[in-house]
């Protein structure tokens, strides 16, 4: 049985309007989106910013309320369960955020914030609370000494570190890792990345990994799942995806990745009209009278995507 | 991959140890002349009010004595008598302490009321937030200073308690939506998220989390209004609507001008107080001031 | 646009409707009724006739059933009868308004024409010896309390001086309309208005001062220096035409603060208006006539406020929004 199951997961916002501000419609922020993640793999979440994948990962971890579907981790429908029976499950789903910079307490020595959830969780000694800190610390690269210290003294990519060291003090089974690396400098996206990697093997950590960037969701993950207006357009392996895409959507995004070899440039250019040409004249083939896409149709075991 | 972090040394010894928020603000006082002097001006007048009024017999005070009224500044009454012939200097140490103290507790009271509300209708947003605002915003806009005459002049068993809170039911609600306000911008933030997702209760996150980021608008905010009521109380008793006989005031040697003779001739009576009254408000003022720029990046002098 | 003016007005009805009950409670909670001033006049009245009064009052109805009647007759303009006057309210604070509207309307003025150029001096100017003196001034005013203030100034302009009046609204052997009467009616508001002024600038000065700096950096202004308009041109077109309408639209927000002023002053200046005619009817407990002022000065509250956010959301659309 898979770790999580999302089941027709829908997040709708209202849109207030007229003079009674009476709902007129509704903002379809996550519309109809399935998928699973198996124990120990990592899932991508990849599309434009606004498509929902931010929000997919919020609600999954119930930041976010869902208008319907089902969110099943380890069987539990965790939309259906309230404040207090959530309680039992924070430990094994954690999340690590975009912004390393507002996503740390600038007030809080770094201590606090690592041993934030041994506090809700564990009744611990300050001894026994230290020493689990110095050790988390250490594992994700920060000397034992930086736990007196406040956010601000660290670089980007150590205050990343010190948010993944927060989400592992609990041994969560499932991250959910939002642009964990979009706010760095490209030099240390690398580390933290393969860094993530590491201790995916050393603790048989699940991720739901969500980027804009399809070059890191290559390096990172085992299957992909393509997002567009709130729905998947395209699921598959990453082999599957990069290799053989489907939808015209995916497609668009695939030949939008940069090229390194500058001989290659008229080549990705053409290819890139090819792909806009097609996008302009199949548009009405992949998308509804409404520019819904449809719902996935598998078309192999590991790959299905949004056709008629 | 551990580039950035491989041993203790590499990690933020020569990043220069971060300010704490107060520190920041002592630093920002004391570099500022004005403010500096200010604190110490109305240190040394604290200091004088309460130490003196340890020794001072209230009762002694505000005996009538015939025999001495209005008389000018002498020795035995270093600022002169009043129309009952009670020492000026006694009623002002006595009228500086009450107005001072009970300038703070209306301060304080609001404070605490003011961010209650504040940090929940901004925390929890929704109904409950939309409820609270209605209430500030219908407060707001009443006449307050007719509104608490009104109160005080038909309020049974008037004493200074019902002073307190009659001013305190409309003084928090400046506060209540400052805080809001900086309470819904905090909340937005990914560690107000993170705290969610860890497991830690709402009411942790608003003390131990929101709270903390929010002190030195708060400090400000109440150095600012510390001066404000004290202001306000003195009018009111100016008027005769603040604070009850028994409990003199500066406002109540002010008052005394009201008679066109007093205020041009007995200038001993009603000036002292209105200079201490400014006096007081310029310093707390001037130290409230230093503290904005110290909250305000942009704007620090040191 | 409209949309948003009446549902702002829609917000005003709740509240209006509040601040009324509010006051009739007040009202309700003040010793003394109508039949106090009856009473008072006729002292030997038997318990009987008194049952038949208060019946034909209406004393004895359900409070809600009262709460109607008042509403009514306030609408009609019946504000009940004052009893150390004698006569209607209405009469009473017909005779006072005009008084508290000119020392209002002076005082505005007077601020305006104080703080818009000390205001621009200080924001174009700034860190020179003018701008300093201006912010120290804000400074200042900001904390000094107006009734300190206007008894200071008092002090020194009427009493020690003896430039102005000490007191009333108008000499009492003037003729009503002579020249000498309008002449007599300026000098008396003179110095409760400049008191006023002085103290009231403080805040428009601040914020054009603010606003003057932040906008003189922005790159519109940069871009029309660069294309090399005249620094004169930069300020008046660019620069304070988008400062003005807010300061002009912030009159409204002023009235509260001019209600609580207008008692400070009349009552330190004996100049005879709404907030000085307040103050003694509450020592009277003469409440028909206190009642009537809160409730007035509610409403004026209301309806500046109503005006404010109007004129400021047509200056800026984001505030439209909720």
């Amino acid at each position: 049985m898979a770790l999580l199951n999302v089941n027709h997961l829908k997040v709708y916002y209202p849109v207030r309007g007229g003079f009674f501000r009476r709902v007129i419609d509704h903002v379809r922020a996550v519309d109809d989106v399935s998928f699973s993640l198996n124990q120990g793999e990592t899932y991508g979440l990849v599309g434009e910013s606004g498509c929902g994948k931010t929000t997919t990962g919020r609600t999954i971890i119930g930041l976010i309320r869902a208008t319907a579907g089902e969110v099943l981790f380890e069987g539990t429908d965790l939309t259906k369960l309230n404040r207090r029976q959530f309680h039992a499950y924070r430990k094994d789903i954690q999340m690590i955020f975009q912004d390393p910079y507002s996503s740390l307490n600038p007030r809080k020595r770094v201590l606090d914030i690592v041993a934030e959830p041994l506090r809700n969780f564990e009744k611990l000694s300050p001894q026994e609370e230290r020493k689990k800190v110095q050790y988390v610390l250490e594992r994700v690269g920060l000397s034992a000494e930086s736990i007196y210290k406040y956010p601000h003294e660290f670089s980007g990519g150590q205050r990343q570190r010190i948010g993944i060291a927060r989400a592992l003090t609990l041994n969560p089974k499932l991250i959910i890792a939002d642009e964990p690396v979009s706010a760095l400098d490209v030099s240390v996206q690398a580390q933290v990345l393969n860094f993530m990697k590491d201790i995916q093997q050393e603790y048989g950590l699940t991720y739901l990994f969500i980027s804009h960037d399809l070059g890191i969701i290559r390096h990172m993950c085992d299957r992909i799942g393509i997002m567009y207006r709130g729905r998947l357009v395209e699921e598959g392996t990453s082999e599957d995806i990069f290799t053989n895409p489907q939808h015209i959507y995916t497609k668009r995004l695939l030949s939008a990745i940069p090229n390194a070899d500058p001989r290659d440039r008229s080549k990705q250019a053409a290819l890139r009209r090819e792909v806009e040409e097609e996008y302009a004249q199949a548009y009405s083939h992949y998308f509804d009278e409404n520019g819904r896409a449809y719902p996935l149709k598998p078309i192999s075991p590991t790959h299905s995507v949004a056709i008629p | 991959m551990k580039l950035e972090a491989n041993g203790p040394t590499a990690v933020g010894t020569n990043v220069e140890k971060s300010p704490s928020p107060l520190s920041i603000m002592w630093r920002e006082l004391v570099h500022d002349r004005l403010a500096l002097g200010s604190l110490i001006v109305l240190t040394i007048i604290l200091l004088i009010v309460y130490g003196a009024s340890l020794f001072l017999d209230q009762e002694e005070i505000v005996k009538v004595d015939f025999l001495a009224i209005h008389s000018p500044p002498s020795a035995e009454h270093w600022l002169g008598t009043d129309y009952g012939g009670r020492d000026v200097f006694g009623q002002l140490i006595i009228g500086a302490r009450n107005s001072f103290t009970i300038g703070l507790a209306i301060t304080l009271i609001t404070g605490v009321i003011g961010l209650i509300v504040g940090l929940v209708a901004g925390y929890f947003g929704g109904w409950v937030d939309n409820i609270i605002m209605r209430i500030i915003d219908f407060i707001l806009v009443l006449p307050f200073l007719m509104l608490v005459i009104v109160f005080v002049a038909i309020v049974p068993k008037y004493n200074v308690l019902t002073f307190i809170l009659i001013m305190s039911a409309f003084l928090w609600t400046g506060k209540a939506r400052l805080i809001r306000a900086k309470t819904l911008a905090e909340r937005e933030l990914d560690y107000v998220s993170a705290s969610k997702t860890l497991g830690t209760p709402d009411w942790k996150i608003i003390l131990f989390q929101i709270l903390p980021n929010l002190s030195s608008i708060i400090i400000v905010n109440l150095t600012l209004n510390l001066a404000g009521n004290i202001g306000i109380e003195s009018g009111l008793t100016y008027l005769g609507f603040g604070l009850p006989e028994s409990t003199p005031s500066l406002g109540t040697l002010v008052s005394y001008a009201t008679n066109p003779d007093v205020l041009q001739n007995k200038w001993w009576v009603w000036l002292p107080a209105s200079l201490l009254i400014l006096v007081m408000m310029l310093c707390i003022n001037f130290i409230g001031q230093a503290l904005k720029r110290a909250a305000d990046a942009r704007q620090r002098l040191s | 646009m409209l949309k948003f003016i009446l549902r702002r007005i829609l917000i005003m009805i709740p509240q209006l409707f509040l601040l009324s009950v509010l006051i009739f409670l007040l009202a309700k909670a003040m010793p003394g009724d109508a039949l106090t001033g009856q009473l008072a006049a006729n002292p030997k009245m038997d318990p009987q006739t008194l049952e038949e009064m208060k019946e034909k009052l209406g004393l004895n109805d359900p409070v809600h059933i009262q709460y109607i009647r008042w509403v009514k007759n306030m609408l009609h303009g019946d504000l009940g009868l004052s009893y150390t006057h004698q006569q209607p309210v209405t009469d009473l604070l017909a005779g006072r308004v005009g008084n508290t509207v000119l020392l209002s309307a002076a005082i505005l003025i007077l601020t305006y024409l104080i703080a818009i150029p000390l205001g621009i001096v200080s924001g174009r100017w700034t860190d020179t010896w003018a701008d300093k003196l201006i912010v120290g001034y804000s400074y200042i005013g900001y904390a000094t309390p107006l009734f300190i203030f206007a008894l200071i100034m008092l002090f020194i302009f009427g009493f020690h001086l003896g430039w102005f009046p000490t007191g009333g609204s108008v000499d009492i052997q003037v003729e009503e309309g002579t020249l000498a009467y309008y002449l007599s009616k300026l000098n008396h508001l003179m110095l409760p208005a400049l008191s006023g002024a002085l103290i009231n600038t403080v805040v428009t000065i601040q914020y054009l001062r603010s606003e003057i700096i932040d906008t003189k950096v922005k790159d519109f202004v940069k871009t029309a220096r660069a294309k090399g308009v005249p620094e004169r041109h930069i300020y008046w077109r660019h620069i304070l035409r988008n400062s003005f309408l807010p300061i002009a639209a912030f009159l409204g927000y002023e009235i509260t603060g001019l209600i609580g002023g207008s008692v400070f002053l009349e009552s330190i200046y004996s100049y005879p208006g709404l907030g000085q005619l307040f103050l003694q009817s509450i020592m009277q407990r003469d409440y028909s006539v206190v009642t009537a002022l809160v409730m007035i000065s509610g409403v004026a509250t209301l309806v500046g406020t109503l005006l404010s956010d109007i004129i400021l959301s047509a200056v800026d659309p984001r505030i439209r929004i909720e």
